[in-house]
């Protein structure tokens, strides 16, 4: 008998981490856990053909890839206060109180990764490793599904289908505003990953789009609303019903400058119509100025002839008569409310705090007070996900 | 028992009809009219008098109307003030809307009216007023007197009020959030049909504050210019905690004559954008250095030596369009003629 032992390079572990530490905490549903500074909260997954489950290279939605239902991993870090380029939000999770059915994505087993940033580190640093961490561990703990039967196979398929049916696109934005706002596709950033281009739909619930972005907590896309996505899932679900699913096109929000904003608004437009679209629903990430760049979309799209819904989150004061958008064209005639940024949820007291004890504005996480749900990661988030939705009073 | 007045205009005063138009604010004790119908629907609730005023009385003198209501309102220490139902008929509504938002304003006690959706009055409330919808004409009484009583008792009761559909009154247009049956994805879906089907509907109405530019400034070489910015730009160390994001207010800070503003000296704490560039040269945010060199040229008149600043970053419309109120009014009064504000 003979046994051969193969030695290969440190270097194949990668880059060595640069955090101090990190805290895992498995909590189970319905604790009275408040999680803070939440960066992302991404679903368990793996591809059994070897290939990443968040790639970076290659092309995701083809053959198949296994999810561990009922698990969300939520990251955390407390960036280095002095040296934030942009004032990133406070993002809170609560797994119980008034604040848990503003997330229902984290109400079931939720692996709470605390990362401890070690001193001298850039931002921009302490979030690609913590980034990346995140999704390898989503990967890992989704490893168990290899040696196991699904209990369901969802097929994601667009057939043939009655062509007298409107034919509607989705038009998904990812939000670019540089360092910490960062949306991505295939692990490049929105700006520099060539958009407004058409994609397959199932790209985007494959893992294709991952969240870097660190704004309003409530108005942004954390990666397990793209995994979920309610809107791709509704298209596909209707195809050959009520409508044909034309396609996904990928549009940039934040563009910088107002002749670059309508020249990206005029070719998201022509993406829809390149696409065969009737109809077109229009999503946002994040607030403000990518507001600008969704309602131009609206525009492009009306004048190009194809028809438009948008989702936007509204950020109306308590005493306000107004909606409180940043930005509003005539032809947005169809919106979907996707809640009100600026109402309060009341107070609630946790059992325990993960994440970091004190929030951005230095009050204790146990006894913030009420807090808005603009801080509640993904509360009110702009591609239909939820329920949640403002009415009039 | 909770004292409540109720306010009528002639007719359903029984002073008469457009003959008694002019009839003055007055007082009548108890309930009068469709009061007697409302007071036997309430309970806990007493109306302890009527005030009465003409329908043209009230157009003509409004001041002098509402100045009359509201004291002899006061005499009588009520918890609540309702009016109406004034149905469809808009000077009406209107007096009812008016008297009623003045009232809630000075003597903070709720108030309560009834009309049509479409009347005058509910744009006069602009959502100061709890309005019960009614019928366009009197033929709707029966039914508004329980549903105003059912909602005067909620008001007094001190709970918080439900939803419009639940509790019987017209949407006042605040926002409140409520979880739909469907995600919005699914709303979504249905709403594009709806349109490409030739209906649009929408879940946020339409209509935004688009401001008209002013005329433009009639000859800028003799004008005291301004600068305003919302570009969060402070002095260094920003000593009076400027908020990076929801600015509840603005800042004024002298220039003392300086002609640039100075890198390290000046800063900007807008949470909206990175700042790196902005901060390597404050004046990229604020241009004071052009506009002396402007002025040295004849083409302006004068820089103004104040700075206005805040931070426009998630504002509320409400709060900015308070901001905006405040300072041009410090500028009027300083004589300024032109504004540079420079926006992020």
């Amino acid at each position: 008998m003979a046994w051969e032992l193969a030695t290969f390079p440190t270097e194949l572990m990668g880059e060595a981490p640069v955090l101090d530490g990190v805290e895992v905490e498995i909590v189970p549903e319905g604790a009275p856990v408040r999680v803070t500074h939440v960066l992302d909260a991404v679903e368990p997954r793996i591809r059994p053909d070897g290939r990443a489950a968040f790639p970076t290279e290659g092309k995701a939605g083809e053959g198949r890839t296994n999810r561990l239902e009922g698990v969300t991993v939520l990251s955390c870090l407390d960036f280095p206060a002095e040296e934030r380029p942009l004032h990133e939000q406070e993002s809170v999770v609560d797994l119980a109180g008034p604040g848990a059915e503003l997330t229902p994505f984290a109400q079931a087993t939720n692996v709470v990764l605390t990362f401890h940033p070690r001193g001298g580190l850039g931002n921009e640093e302490l979030e690609a490793w913590a980034r990346r961490t995140t999704l390898s561990v989503a990967e890992e703990l989704a490893r168990p599904t290899l040696e196991a039967e699904p209990q369901e196979v969802e097929r994601f398929e667009l057939g043939p289908a009655d062509p007298s049916l409107p034919a509607v696109a989705a038009l998904v934005q990812l939000s670019d505003l540089g360092p910490l706002y960062y949306q991505y596709l295939y692990g490049v950033p929105a700006g520099e990953a060539a958009l407004p281009r058409a994609v397959d739909p199932a790209e985007i619930l494959d893992g294709a789009v991952t969240c870097g972005e660190y704004h309003w907590a409530a108005l942004r896309n954390p990666t397990i609303v793209f995994q979920r996505n309610a809107l791709v899932r509704a298209l596909f679900r209707e195809h050959g019903r009520r409508l044909r699913f034309a396609g996904v096109v990928l549009m940039r929000g934040y563009e910088q400058s107002a002749e670059d904003k309508r020249r990206a608004a005029a070719a998201a437009a022509e993406a829809a119509a390149g696409l065969g679209a009737d109809g077109a629903i229009v999503t946002t990430d994040a607030g403000g100025n990518s507001h600008t760049d969704a309602m131009l979309t609206v525009r492009a799209c009306e004048a190009a002839g194809v028809r438009t819904t948008a989702i936007v989150a509204e950020m109306a004061d308590p005493d306000s008569t107004s909606p409180g958008l940043t930005d509003w064209v005539p032809e947005a005639d169809s919106i979907v409310s996707a809640g009100n940024a600026e109402e309060l949820v009341p107070a609630w007291r946790p059992g325990r705090v993960l994440g970091g004890g004190r929030l951005l504005d230095g009050s204790p996480a146990e006894e913030a007070g009420p807090i808005p749900v603009r801080n509640y990661l993904g509360a009110a988030n702009q591609t239909g996900q939820f329920t949640l939705t403002a009415t009039s009073w | 028992m909770v004292r409540a007045v109720h306010y009528l205009n002639q007719f359903f005063a029984g002073l008469g009809g457009e003959e008694a138009a002019e009839t003055p604010p007055t007082r009548l004790e108890g309930a009068v009219g469709p009061g007697r119908g409302l007071a036997a629907e309430l309970q806990g609730v007493e109306i302890v008098a009527t005030l009465a005023c003409g329908d043209d009385y009230f157009g003509e003198h409004e001041e002098q109307a509402l100045a009359s209501l509201v004291e002899l309102l006061e005499a009588e220490r009520p918890g609540l003030l309702v009016a109406g139902p004034a149905f469809g008929s808009g000077r009406y509504g209107h007096a009812c809307a008016r008297f009623l938002r003045t009232a809630s304003e000075r003597l903070r006690i709720p108030v309560l009216a009834a009309m049509h959706e479409e009347s005058p009055g509910v744009g006069t409330a602009e959502g100061k007023v709890l309005i019960v919808p009614t019928a366009v004409n009197v033929a709707g009484m029966r039914d508004a007197l329980p549903r105003m009583a059912r909602l005067a008792e909620a008001v007094v009761s001190g709970r918080e009020l439900g939803p419009p559909e639940e509790e019987g009154y017209l949407p006042r247009g605040f926002r409140r959030n409520r979880f739909a049956p469907k995600p919005g994805a699914e709303r979504a879906v249905d709403l594009l049909l709806a349109k490409l089907a030739g209906e649009a509907r929408s879940e946020i109405a339409g209509g935004f504050d688009r401001v008209p530019p002013p005329a433009p400034v009639p000859d800028l070489s003799r004008a005291l210019l301004a600068l305003v910015t919302e570009a969060g730009c402070v002095p260094q160390g920003n000593p009076d905690r400027l908020p990076t994001i929801r600015a509840q207010g603005w800042l004024r800070y002298e220039l003392a004559g300086s002609r640039s503003l100075a890198a390290g000296r000046y800063e900007s704490v807008h949470g909206g954008f990175d700042v790196k560039l902005a901060n390597e040269d404050p004046n990229r945010l604020v241009p004071l250095d052009t506009v002396s060199e402007l002025a040295d040229e004849g083409r302006l008149g004068r820089v103004h030596d104040v700075l206005y600043t805040t931070t426009g970053n998630g504002t509320p419309v409400a709060s900015a369009t308070r901001f905006g109120r405040e300072i041009a009014a410090e500028l009027k009064e300083a004589g300024v003629e032109a504004v540079l504000l420079s926006g992020t």
